[in-house]
């Protein structure tokens, strides 16, 4: 077969994704600009920082080149208050992802533009300039730059691999043990995929068309992607029939002039 | 140096994304985007994947080249030029696979009309026509030529059901909001309209996410 992986991105091909995020190093040799296909490295002058995606900085640190600099939401502090949040402050929903970064637009003084749109000012009509928007994992967010208290969308990726293949510059750069930082991970972990799980019995009363998960990350995504989009699809399909219904008599109603209410079908709600 | 590069030094207000990662996030994107919805997307338009091609060739040479150096500096160059090659082509080939799989699940379908001819490549479109004239050929000297004449068509409409399978295209998708936007939705038990904010994380169903996807508002995940 031409693909036999089920529609949906499965965990080897999250963790793909996830290795191309950017993360932030500090080499220990020089090493010139190197030409890829997605565009030229930065060059490497110790002891500047840089910015590379995850699986050069991973290859980098394996040969001993490079140390990793770990992004400020891996912070013990910052992870204990992410699960704050989760468990006291938003119980029902995830902590949210992080902002959008904006830069100040000069022309228009009070105005931002999202970073990452087609250039400012007088330039925008270049070679067909279009806006295109950046998102994970383009979006700079495990760089050491990144805001702590948010977890972008690859965290679970990148923190395990940065523990598992840097685990002592995540200790040093810290100032606290990988094991702390595993502990407070596995909580984390665990609160959100209860999260998820008790989610999932809100997908019962899914009629309404659209249901919001605001942070969520890749991995709990691809875990629970089988079983959630089962569930819609199967909500949908046993209420097929009654939709159907549903709908015509809406129809009708919108061609007689809609003088009366539509009136609720108990029939509808029960299955 | 490009004009690009001596602008972006000079002028603060500069901000362009280089050619390349534009790219790379446009075939990440088409690729997240292939692997998750259920109907066959639009063959990319503005000439992404003949640069893509060109390029992949011109990275090819140089490590060919590359590989005859025994200098060491080089040697590091050349295992991290080949291994983002390998990561690249990766996502070309799953791509690839991605859409002549839905191809091959429903191939009278997107043959049928010319709009969704136009989705497919030109290769796409040979194949498809070539493979399901194979299977027709196949299926006559096997078993259908003993069909009675009037039962031998493989796009039977009769009855009001059509005999060609199409995609459902109702099945949920989960999206990522790139804009605030105000969506309509429709349900089993409401249709509702709601106001998504960006960064928003929704499922719904694949034909209202649709005309996001296509305005640049909504990215499949």
């Amino acid at each position: 077969m031409a693909m036999p992986l089920p529609p949906g991105l499965a965990h080897s091909e999250v963790a793909f994704l996830a290795e191309m995020e950017l993360v932030t190093v500090v080499p220990r040799q020089r090493l010139e600009s190197i030409d890829l296909l997605g565009g030229a490295t930065p060059p490497l002058r110790p002891p500047h920082r840089t910015d590379l995606p995850l699986w050069l900085a991973l290859l980098l640190k394996k040969q001993r080149r490079a140390n990793i600099v770990p992004p400020h939401w891996l912070h013990p502090s910052s992870l204990s208050e992410i699960i704050h949040h989760e468990t006291k402050v938003n119980p029902k929903a995830f902590s949210a992802p992080p902002p959008t970064p904006v830069r100040a637009d000069t022309h228009n003084p009070g105005h931002a533009h999202r970073q990452g749109s087609g250039g400012g000012g007088a330039q925008q009509q270049q070679q067909q300039q279009e806006q295109l928007l950046l998102s994970a994992p383009f979006r700079a967010s495990c760089t050491a730059d990144a805001p702590a208290g948010y977890l972008p969308y690859h965290w679970l990726e990148v923190a395990e691999s940065l523990l598992a293949h840097a685990g002592d510059d995540v200790a040093s750069a810290l100032g606290a043990s990988a094991g702390e930082v595993r502990g407070l991970l596995r909580d984390l972990v665990e609160v959100r995929a209860a999260k998820m799980r008790s989610s999932t019995a809100d997908l019962e009363e899914f009629g309404g068309g659209l249901m919001s998960m605001r942070g969520v990350g890749a991995v709990e995504l691809a875990e629970s992607r089988g079983f959630v989009l089962g569930v819609v699809d199967g909500v949908r399909k046993v209420g097929a029939s009654a939709e159907a219904v549903r709908r015509e008599k809406e129809e009708e109603e919108g061609e007689e002039g809609g003088g009366e209410e539509g009136e609720s079908d108990e029939e509808m709600g029960i299955f | 140096m490009d004009i690009d590069d001596i602008l972006r030094e000079v002028d603060p207000t500069f901000h362009s994304i280089p050619r390349e990662k534009r790219d790379l996030q446009e075939l990440t994107r088409a690729w997240i985007a292939e692997r998750s919805a259920p109907e066959l997307l639009p063959w990319p338009a503005n000439g992404l994947f003949e640069r893509i091609n060109s390029n992949i060739k011109h990275q090819i040479e140089k490590v060919e080249e590359m590989t005859g150096d025994t200098d060491p500096k080089t040697n590091f160059a050349l295992i991290v030029i080949q291994t983002e090659l390998e990561r690249y082509r990766y996502l070309v080939r799953s791509y690839l696979r991605a859409r002549i799989a839905k191809i091959d699940r429903h191939t009278l379908h997107y043959l049928s009309t010319d709009d969704l001819r136009s989705r497919l490549s030109e290769m796409e479109l040979a194949y498809a026509t070539r493979h399901q004239a194979l299977l027709h050929n196949h299926y006559l000297s096997s078993f259908l030529s003993s069909f009675p004449a009037n039962l031998q068509n493989l796009n039977d409409a009769a009855a009001g059901i059509s005999m060609i399978e199409t995609p459902d295209l109702e099945s949920a998708v989960f999206i990522r909001l790139l804009k605030d936007t105000f969506v309509e939705v429709r349900g089993v038990d409401a249709d509702g309209a709601v106001n998504v904010k960006e960064s928003d994380i929704a499922i719904l169903r694949w034909s209202d996410a649709k005309p996001l996807v296509e305005a640049g508002s909504a990215e499949l995940i």
